[in-house]
């Protein structure tokens, strides 16, 4: 398996936010994880990251223990909720940062950041500072500057919350065609039930500090506390 | 007819803002050019030619200049250091009182507070005289009224820093540098790119207008060199009040001279610094 987790605990003082966390992850695939605000969603993505040390348990990355690595040093790219833009830079350099940081030639970087503005249908944007871009294109920013680094590993925490309908849907679309491209594998939380099962090779369940992940969809849909069910029996009746 | 409320306020602008600037420049300009004044006899050039054939302007003009970027160079050095190390602990409702607290006291004081600690008959002398370090008052450093303007600095340091800590905590709250620290991390930025690349360019850009304003404001500080500093060379505000107050009244002509000079070049100087930037505070 690509990446594994062990036995995951954290806790927040007396509370237990992450408890006994335990999974495992094909390469270059997605697992959706769906669950409700304040059930450990942004917590456990965060330890795997790096950014919040865990308790107990063990991560394993393409076979290594990355459990004690530091964040800057695991290659895993933790994307926020929101489009979280560097506001001094424009959207080609937010886009470059990554690769500037590696000290990767100059025209390699040119030639790669073009590229990614080109997949994520941003021609003629390059020098426009966050302000001047609306909140699709931010966020389309934010993949590149995530995917332009190469991860191992993408975290994506509800990336597409703050977008109105149409803009996310042509976000998820985006989004399954830059993870096939660049051969991404990634985490995929988000609270809506829709989402998850369009986004996820695999789909896990969160509640409660615990994280169910299902052997196929038709589990997750059977299964009566992910709310498929009644989900189906309300679009139902109203037929 | 109905008077709209942005004419109003253009008007109002005009006349507390613009008007009483403009007629004292203007009056200061006809003063140095002889045009009034009680012993000037109509305009001549004699005054300019003085003040720029004694170079006295513009060796105060170069003091005055090197002691504000020092004392802004520091304040700002500390207050970004400060905010970078001690952020977490700022928060706290008491060291937050604390870096008000010198906000609050004048500059004057500053200026007596330092003299009372620092002069060779202050509190350090005598402390440093009781524990047999010096036998007498002039052993004891020139640290007020000194050629290195020690005194002057320390009380602009310690006037301008705590303001410029709470900006930068204030900016670094607002542009959410700390997600944004992480997120530099988790693109791989080690502590030390955190800070180039990310924490120092997002506050100096944010900031930079109230930055250069304070180095002009210090540019043209009166209290404290009054206080702290030596006889020559001055800082300009000192040497333009001695010159308008002497009892030769020529003196005064070329008082009005330097005061001149000192606005047109920081004018200038604002003009050129703000006027590209007034687009946004991050344009490049």
């Amino acid at each position: 398996m690509f990446l594994e987790v062990q036995h995951i605990v954290k806790s927040f003082g007396e509370e237990k936010v992450v408890k006994d966390l335990n999974f495992s992850l094909e390469s270059k695939q997605t697992l959706s994880i769906l669950g409700k605000s304040g059930c450990g969603k942004t917590t456990m993505l965060k330890t795997i990251g790096g950014l919040v040390a865990s308790d107990s348990g063990k991560i394993l990355l393409n076979g290594e223990d990355i459990t004690e690595t530091k964040p800057e040093k695991r290659n895993i790219v933790y994307l926020y909720q929101e489009d979280l833009l560097f506001p001094h830079l424009n959207a080609f350099e937010n886009i470059a940062f990554g690769l500037r940081l590696k000290k990767i030639p100059e025209g390699l970087i040119k030639e790669e950041v073009n590229h990614m503005l080109q997949s994520l249908e941003l021609e003629g944007q390059a020098d426009k500072m966050p302000t001047e871009l609306s909140g699709g294109q931010r966020q389309r920013v934010s993949f590149g500057r995530a995917i332009s680094t190469n991860p191992s590993l993408l975290l994506l925490d509800e990336p597409f919350g703050s977008l109105d309908t149409g803009t996310r849907q042509r976000m998820q679309e985006l989004f399954k065609k830059l993870t096939a491209e660049y051969k991404i594998t990634s985490l995929f939380v988000t609270h809506d039930l829709k989402e998850a099962v369009l986004m996820g090779d695999q789909i896990g369940f969160m509640h409660d500090g615990i994280l169910k992940v299902y052997e196929d969809k038709k589990d997750f849909i059977q299964d009566p506390e992910t709310g498929v069910q009644n989900e189906i029996d309300f679009w139902g009746g109203l037929i | 007819m109905k008077i709209k409320k942005s004419n109003v306020s253009i008007l109002l602008f005009v006349l507390i803002g613009v008007v009483p600037f403009a007629a004292a420049f203007i009056y200061a300009l006809l003063y140095s050019f002889g045009v009034i004044g009680v012993a000037n006899n109509g305009f001549t050039l004699q005054f300019w030619e003085s003040v720029l054939a004694s170079g006295i302007f513009f060796k105060s003009f170069l003091y005055s200049f090197i002691i504000a970027l020092t004392a802004v160079t520091i304040s700002v050095g500390g207050a970004l250091w400060i905010t970078l190390k001690f952020k977490k602990q700022l928060e706290k409702r008491f060291l937050s009182f604390i870096i008000y607290l010198p906000l609050a006291i004048p500059g004057v004081v500053t200026g007596f507070f330092t003299l009372q600690l620092f002069s060779k008959g202050g509190f350090f002398a005598r402390i440093s005289h009781k524990f047999g370090l010096i036998t007498k008052a002039s052993e004891f450093p020139d640290l007020v009224n000194d050629g290195l303007a020690f005194g002057i600095l320390l009380s602009f340091v310690t006037m301008v820093m705590p303001f410029f800590v709470l900006l930068f905590l204030n900016v670094y709250k607002n542009e959410r540098v700390e997600e944004l620290s992480v997120l530099a991390q988790s693109l791989g930025a080690n502590p030390n790119q955190i800070a180039l690349r990310v924490f120092l360019p997002i506050l100096i850009k944010k900031t930079w207008v109230l930055i250069v304003l304070y180095f002009i404001f210090l540019l043209g500080a009166y209290e404290v060199p009054l206080i702290l500093g030596q006889e020559s060379p001055q800082m300009l505000s000192v040497l333009i009040i001695q010159e308008i107050k002497q009892y030769d009244l020529d003196k005064i002509s070329e008082g009005y001279v330097v005061a001149v000079l000192y606005t047109l070049i920081v004018s200038a100087a604002a003009i050129v610094l703000f006027l590209p930037k007034r687009k946004s505070a991050y344009a490049n």
